[in-house]
């Protein structure tokens, strides 16, 4: 790919628009976040209490975003939701985080053969289809949450250690590493006391992106029925069942549409700012954390 | 330097028949890897879902080349594979290669027409964006390009399900057979990749929008919207073939849900559904040849740039 389309998402124009006020959108984020955390404690049902009688009731001050065709709780479900789909794609980003940027430290610091063999590996990952791989894998492990998790991360670490590489690369020749190479600081040393430290910035940045990435993929794989079982509260899933009720009651597949949307948009804007914040440039390629499911 | 085109051109050549091959030894592996006995799953779909005996299934094992060592079969399972033999369907016992094809057909016109729709869109959207920079159809434009990136495309099409063929019941909302079928994928897929796309060409353009050429080109006359078409769309326009192609891969690995949704018989779907009824054989073809489409897309993209850009032409 030429060195053009290498491009950062700063660069698309978004920063005039949604950095306005990063204020906002942080207090948002903050607010969505004590949401995910005492979503349940906030619940007021049991997001999996059937009530039979009260199928598809209309949103009201008993159930105020109405019930399911099961005379499940939306509300509740929708918090429930929540913290389920920020868990899932929190641990695929850690672990995806935590491995590839071990792979990008390892490959950019040390060069040499592991450098060029590993850089090979992710370059020949990053090139094949993502979702399908992750449908592959997710098939062979045996289609339920633990597989699809397995999935998401395995197609999804590469960029983690291509971008750590890349900065790893300008950083090694900096003055402060050879310094503290000059004072003889030992390679794991400098490494993690220096090096990491100042990839950090960039790698959050990744972080905010390919986490948005990850909740529309795992949504995307909970509605074709892989991931969670029938009946979990989960957004992805409670519009596939809401499917055969749209119909008449849209509101079902609306509401839990609009959560996901809303989640994404607001980690996306937060990406934007903490670029802003690190400044951010030509790190990134827009093939890869933009793929939508 | 002559011929160093067509060196940097076979070893690109050669770095994607080395992947295709990575990827099928992936696509061999991962089906023996999966837990459980391979040759009794098969064996035991053969017999309808019974559990096979000791004795029947060595004896299956010997006659299906089990017991050699995996290499060899790996071996053997490519040459099938390159001489159209991709296995025999689970479910149906019949041959997949025939109908991994069709299906392929199917999801290439789907991406196609997706593509040509998003950049019907993209284009002229493009143009405007930076004709009229910083104005509020630009940044009305930054905000559908955040929303195009966040919406799951699954989510998506059933709200256009709902409005077009539930509602005003103008398309149908699945199958295939006639173009209405083919309009609200399309719809889907173009439209939510339209927004990304502007942003992209807008900001190719913009590069290609401070150069001298174009003070030049100010300078002689020229209106500001015809030095842009006359001198920075032709100077981007490799880029945005490029850009083109990327999303074209892009599209066909994301169609998978959508042909899903709209019951459209793609690879996609044909995918999914080997998956959810655990056709391996079925579903190893269909993603070798996904995986083969996806990595020949992304090949077609490098040499359709570097013939179109003088300046990659001569500098490789």
């Amino acid at each position: 790919m030429p060195a053009g389309l290498r491009r950062s998402r700063s660069d698309l124009g978004y920063r005039r628009v949604v950095l306005r006020r990063p204020g906002g959108v942080t207090l948002l984020a903050v607010r969505f976040l004590l949401l995910v955390l005492f979503g349940p404690q906030l619940a007021p049902y049991d997001p999996t209490l059937t009530d039979i009688l009260n199928r598809l009731a209309a949103p009201g001050w008993d159930h105020l975003l109405g019930t399911d065709a099961m005379g499940r709780d939306m509300l509740s479900r929708l918090l429930y939701g929540a913290r389920l789909t920020t868990v899932a794609a929190l641990a695929v980003v850690l672990v995806t985080a935590a491995f590839g940027t071990l792979v990008g430290l390892a490959a950019g610091y040390g060069g040499g053969w592991f450098d060029s063999l590993a850089m090979r590996f992710v370059e020949g990952v990053s090139v094949l289809p993502a979702l399908a791989v992750s449908l592959v894998i997710a098939g062979i492990f045996g289609l339920g949450l633990k597989a699809v998790l397995i999935a998401l991360a395995a197609v999804h670490w590469t960029e983690y250690a291509r971008v750590v590489r890349n900065l790893t690369v300008v950083e090694r020749n900096k003055p402060y590493v050879l310094a503290a190479q000059a004072i003889g600081a030992p390679g794991w040393r400098i490494v993690a006391r220096h090096l990491l430290p100042n990839v950090g910035g960039p790698l959050l940045v990744l972080g905010a992106y390919s986490l948005s990435w990850v909740i529309l993929a795992f949504a995307g794989l909970s509605f074709l029925g892989l991931g969670v079982e029938p009946g979990t509260p989960e957004w992805g899933r409670m519009i596939a069942e809401a499917r055969s009720h749209m119909r008449s009651y849209p509101r079902l597949v609306l509401a839990p549409g609009l959560s996901i949307m809303a989640f994404v948009i607001l980690i996306n804007l937060l990406g934007d700012i903490l670029g802003d914040r690190w400044r951010v440039d030509q790190v990134f390629s827009p093939n890869r954390n933009q793929r939508n499911p | 330097m002559p011929g160093s085109l067509a060196t940097s051109l076979l070893h690109r050549l050669l770095s994607s028949a080395g992947l295709l091959v990575a990827v099928s030894v992936v696509g061999f592996a991962l089906l023996r890897l999966m837990p459980g006995d391979f040759a009794e799953v098969l064996l035991s779909a053969q017999m309808d879902g019974e559990l096979p005996s000791a004795e029947a299934l060595a004896a299956y094992a010997a006659d299906q080349g089990f017991d050699d060592p995996l290499p060899l079969q790996y071996l053997r399972w490519l040459g099938n594979a390159l001489t159209g033999d991709l296995g025999v369907s689970l479910i149906t016992g019949d041959a997949v290669t025939q109908e991994v094809l069709l299906r392929l057909g199917n999801s290439f016109i789907l991406a196609f027409a997706a593509l040509t729709l998003s950049l019907v869109i993209a284009l002229p959207l493009a143009l405007a964006t930076v004709r009229f920079r910083n104005g509020l159809f630009d940044r009305l434009s930054a905000a559908v390009a955040v929303l195009g990136m966040s919406i799951p495309n699954f989510w998506y099409a059933l709200l256009l399900a709902l409005v077009f063929s539930l509602t005003l019941g103008w398309l149908p909302s699945s199958g295939y057979g006639t173009w209405q079928h083919a309009v609200l994928p399309t719809l889907v897929i173009g439209t939510s990749v339209c927004g990304v796309t502007t942003r992209y060409i807008r900001s190719l353009l913009l590069d290609e929008a401070g150069r001298p050429y174009m003070r030049t080109a100010a300078a002689k006359g020229l209106t500001p919207l015809s030095a842009l078409l006359r001198h920075a769309l032709p100077n981007a326009a490799p880029a945005i073939v490029t850009l083109a192609g990327l999303q074209l891969a892009r599209i066909f690995d994301g169609v998978i849900i959508v042909e899903t949704l709209f019951g459209w018989p793609g690879i996609g779907r044909l995918l999914v559904e080997s998956l959810l009824s655990r056709d391996f054989p079925l579903m190893q073809a269909t993603f070798l040849v996904i995986a083969v489409g996806y990595v020949a897309i992304n090949l077609l993209v490098d040499l359709t740039v570097a013939g179109l850009d003088p300046r990659v032409r001569e500098a490789v």
